[in-house]
């Protein structure tokens, strides 16, 4: 019961103090701005963006083609008669003689050409949608059917061809054959409905589909599209929709950020630490307001773009991470520039795990490692299971919750007032939440809580490397997953070690490796058992988390890299940490390699 | 104001930068960023235009043509990409679910000269990379065929447009206007968006660290402080700048005018830097100046987006090569924007100064 009004006191009062110092000046201020900022939209959307106007150069001998490129700012048009264009057809990136492109072998002369193309078909389509008969002019529709894959995903989602190998006789199912009803080749859609389409979609000339303009936007008729629709969709408006959920939590995690770094400055929170309230309550309560307010621009944004509410619920774990992650870098940087540049850093991390995954939203499942694809799909209208959202949350819920215990933990004077540089005042923060009784119990927790993180930057080098062609992927992948393994497994080792180091003997060391071992693997389990069965088929997960079948084998290997750091932590001290990461980088790697290898070959 | 005085201050700052080793998140971040957007293009690349990478545009695709006999048959079939079958339509939709397909189209009992247009069915797996790029082939082959059928009803039209023939395209040129339309300029204008930041921080952290007056007792003026600062950031913009310049350069991308787009971030960057100056020495709290000068800054970079031949346009012609004596215009018109704002923080610092030594 105390500990509910200590929280909702120290809460009233963020509240208060931050109201007291934004009102006065600063609140008239971003109302103007605000208006300043709704007129802008309004101008650019009028004017359009200006950002890449004049890229090309094209010469063209006919005014009605020069008015027809020069509708697009990127050309410059340059009207001239043919004789002097044949003439100078180098100081062009086209040009245009009789109706017949001619282009420069440059890379701008082919990026001209494409986007010269689109232009042109874009021209074509709007001459074609006036026709009276529309289907002379579109004579071919596709109905897109998708069917969903009986065999698991694995295969082929992780960039393997599991086909038959290449016949002269045509396929025969394995399985059982059900009949599947001859289509009708009416068409579901009156002409005219078909032709609102056609004119809605190409009158989508919109900053954003100019990159997407080789990818066809999403039409409204579901599946039944001209030729010229079909391509993947990529979903740039639901991603750019998101893109309008994240900044305004960046914006509030730095106030957070702020409002704890103000409580260092000048040792100002010494008044606060002096309360007979605890650490906890403390930080609950000033991070309570921003998660409100958080919570409730989300609400706002949601019901405002008329989004469904279920979005909420994957925003709020990322929210929980950004709050704890501001906690931790108001707590750790020493001054304003210190904080702007480790914020700064963290926002774009963050933002490329969330962001860059979703791109792929409707192509691969790897995309449901951030949880912004979720909200994706809620847009598109897709449903996703409880187990998707457990997928693509749990590390956010995790990593949150660990990173929020040792902020509690070192929530105190001598951490908070402390004016070292930053990495050891990183080790002091994990030092902090060690227990000296029980050193081995805790470095076992302390390696367990660290595979959380550990999956997230796993899974973040998967996207990463999901992308390079198939050989260097997987090499790639091989060594960075055992680096941050090994990274992993050292922390706790090192943290003993700079606390005391003649505390590494022998036995103890032995007994610190274990520990070690025995949390990674026992936490390692744990998480996948619960979430990542997914990916963990595929065979990159096999990589990442290859030791899934006996428990001895992986155990061993877990101990004898720690070992390995360990000893050259004890032989050389602490220049000895690279030196053992990079030895144990290595034997890991050899160990993967040899189980892949054998797997595979 | 004293050149030596400012000289002090700047390198003041940058010891501080380089004790905290904040400069090496900097650069961090500009090797993070720099490998995630060469990674996502390569991503993007790889799936629309498949072709780009040899190992898919070796690989002939599995399909199966059911339905009737259609002039379809004979496009798919001569495509190199694929591997055509007659089946059945449950066959194949049955096959295609074991993957023993990549895709099933079906043609209906439609004349080329009909009414009607033909309604083609496509069969594909949900959510698959591989029927993604199938997707992308076939759609080649359906163009084909959707402009022989528009010659068969080509009477039934009223307007042509005009005919413009277009060479058949080498590949390449795909992803040139992402990165030289929107990654190079935002890639080069982002030092001057952390340099203005960063002002913020040092000015406002003088007055919250109460370490002011310690400073304004030395000879140090209140304005040469301030000017010191911003001298500071702005040396900071060109460091970066060319740092991204050559990551670029180095990943293989040519820049033009290299020289050129420096001067010209350079410049700009000093209005960024000035504003923010201003905002700190209003707010003189971190908090609230860095919320409104991040407002601010949102509402103008918006506004000269709007406006054509902005700096961050010149920034993307003086990339490809396109920029012509208007850029000199540019560089004036920007030019007089500083010392405008130049002379209005002089004023404001001498204001600030003033009363400080008063009190």
């Amino acid at each position: 019961m105390g500990r509910l009004t200590d929280i909702s006191t120290i809460a009233r009062w963020e509240v208060k103090k931050s109201f007291t110092m934004m009102s006065r000046e600063v609140l008239p201020v971003a109302v103007v701005l605000f208006i300043l900022l709704v007129a802008v939209t309004g101008f650019a959307a009028q004017t359009g963006m200006h950002l890449q106007d004049g890229m090309y150069e094209v010469g063209v001998d006919d005014p009605e083609i020069a008015q027809l490129i020069a509708s697009d700012a990127r050309f410059s048009v340059y009207q001239i008669d043919t004789a002097t264009l044949e003439k100078n057809r180098n100081a062009f990136d086209l040009i245009i003689i009789h109706g017949q492109v001619y282009g420069n072998p440059t890379e701008r002369a082919k990026a001209a050409q494409k986007t010269f193309e689109r232009d042109y078909a874009k021209y074509v389509n709007t001459v074609y949608n006036r026709e009276t008969d529309l289907f002379a002019a579109y004579p071919l529709w596709i109905d897109v059917q998708t069917v969903k894959s009986e065999l698991t995903f694995l295969s082929t989602q992780s960039g393997q061809y599991v086909q038959a190998a290449p016949s002269r006789k045509a396929p025969v199912p394995e399985g059982e054959i059900s009949n599947v009803p001859t289509p009708s080749p009416a068409l579901d859609f009156t002409k005219e409905e078909l032709r609102q389409e056609l004119f809605r979609t190409s009158a989508k000339n919109t900053q954003i589909s100019r990159y997407t303009e080789v990818l066809s936007s999403e039409s409204t008729m579901g599946r039944f599209k001209t030729p010229s629709q079909l391509s993947p969709p990529l979903p740039f408006d639901s991603i750019i929709l998101v893109f309008v959920f994240i900044f305004p939590l960046y914006f509030t995690s730095q106030f957070f950020m702020m409002s704890i770094m103000n409580e260092r400055i000048e040792r100002k929170g010494e008044v606060l630490l002096s309360t007979p309230v605890a650490s906890s309550s403390i930080i609950i309560g000033k991070m309570l307001p921003y998660f409100i307010g958080m919570v409730a621009i989300c609400t706002a944004l949601t019901l405002y773009v008329r989004a469904p509410l279920i979005i909420i619920l994957p925003l709020i774990p990322v929210i929980v991470f950004f709050l704890a992650n501001a906690l931790l870098i108001g707590m750790l940087s020493r001054s304003f520039k210190e904080l702007s540049f480790i914020s700064i850093f963290f926002s774009t991390v963050a933002t490329s795990y969330l962001f860059f995954p979703s791109i792929f939203a409707n192509v691969h499942v790897i995309s449901l490692i951030s949880p912004l694809t979720l909200i994706v799909l809620s847009i598109q209208g897709d449903p996703w299971t409880i187990t998707d959202y457990l997928y693509s949350t749990s590390l956010f819920w995790l990593t949150g919750a660990v990173l929020f215990y040792i902020g509690m933990k070192n929530f105190k004077e001598e951490r908070l007032f402390s004016e070292k540089p930053l990495l050891p005042r990183i080790r002091e923060f994990l030092s902090g939440i060690m227990s000296r009784r029980h050193p081995f119990l805790s470095v076992f927790l302390l390696t367990g809580f660290s595979i959380p993180f550990v999956f997230m930057v796993q899974l973040m080098s998967l996207t990463l490397f999901f992308n390079l062609p198939m050989p260097y992927s997987l090499v790639l992948l091989l060594i960075f997953a055992a680096l941050v393994e090994e990274c992993a497994k050292a922390v706790g080792i090192y943290t003993l070690f700079a606390q005391d180091p003649s505390f590494l003997t022998w036995k103890n060391l032995i007994a610190a490796c274990a520990a070690t071992a025995i949390g990674f693997l026992v936490a390692e389990k744990l998480l996948l058992f619960i979430t990542l069965a997914q990916i963990t088929e595929s065979i990159f997960g096999s990589i990442l988390f290859l030791s899934l079948g006996v428990l001895w084998m992986p155990l061993l290997l877990h101990f004898v890299g720690v070992l390995i750091v360990a000893c050259s932590l004890k032989f050389w001290g602490q220049k000895g940490l690279v030196i053992g990461l990079v030895l144990a980088t290595a034997v890991h790697c050899l160990y993967n390699l040899y189980f892949i290898l054998g797997w595979i070959g | 104001m004293k050149a030596r005085h400012l000289s002090i201050i700047a390198k003041k700052e940058f010891r501080g930068l380089f004790n905290e080793r904040t400069i090496l998140l900097a650069v961090l971040l500009q090797l993070f960023i720099a490998l995630f957007s060469s990674f996502l293009m390569v991503g993007l690349t790889s799936m629309y235009d498949p072709s780009s990478l040899s190992k898919y545009s070796r690989y002939k695709y599995n399909i199966a043509c059911t339905g009737n006999d259609s002039a379809m048959l004979g496009y798919l079939e001569s495509s190199p990409d694929f591997r055509v079958y007659a089946m059945d339509l449950s066959t194949g939709v049955a096959a295609l679910k074991e993957r023993k397909l990549s895709a099933v189209i079906y043609v209906p009992d439609t004349s080329p000269s009909a009414d009607e247009p033909i309604k083609i069915t496509l069969y594909t797996l949900t959510n698959d990379l591989q029927s993604a790029i199938v997707d992308v082939k076939l759609k080649d082959v359906f163009l084909k065929y959707e402009k022989d059928l528009r010659q068969i009803r080509v009477d039934r039209l009223s307007e042509q447009p005009i005919p413009i023939q277009v060479p058949k395209t080498t590949g390449g040129g795909d992803f040139y206007e992402f990165v030289y339309g929107l990654l190079i300029p935002l890639l080069v204008f982002m030092p001057a968006i952390i340099a203005s930041a960063l002002v913020i921080d040092l000015i406002t952290e003088e007055y919250q660290h109460e370490t002011l007056e310690t400073l304004i007792s030395t000879p140090i003026t209140f304005s040469e402080m301030v000017w010191g600062k911003v001298l500071a950031c702005e040396l900071l913009v060109p460091i970066q700048a060319g740092a991204w310049l050559l990551l670029l350069m180095v990943n293989g991308i040519a820049i033009e005018n290299a020289g050129l787009i420096l001067l010209q971030v350079v410049v700009s960057s000093l209005i960024l830097i000035l504003l923010g100056a201003l905002t700190a020495l209003h707010y003189r709290e971190r908090t609230a100046a860095q919320f409104i000068f991040s407002t601010a800054l949102v509402v103008v970079i918006l506004f000269v987006l709007a406006l054509p031949s902005n700096p961050l346009n010149l920034l993307t012609r003086l990339a490809v090569g396109t920029a012509g004596p208007e850029q000199w215009l540019v560089l004036a018109a920007t030019g007089g924007i500083i010392v405008i704002l130049g002379y209005l923080t002089q004023k404001y610092a001498e204001r600030v100064g003033k009363s400080h030594h008063a009190g």
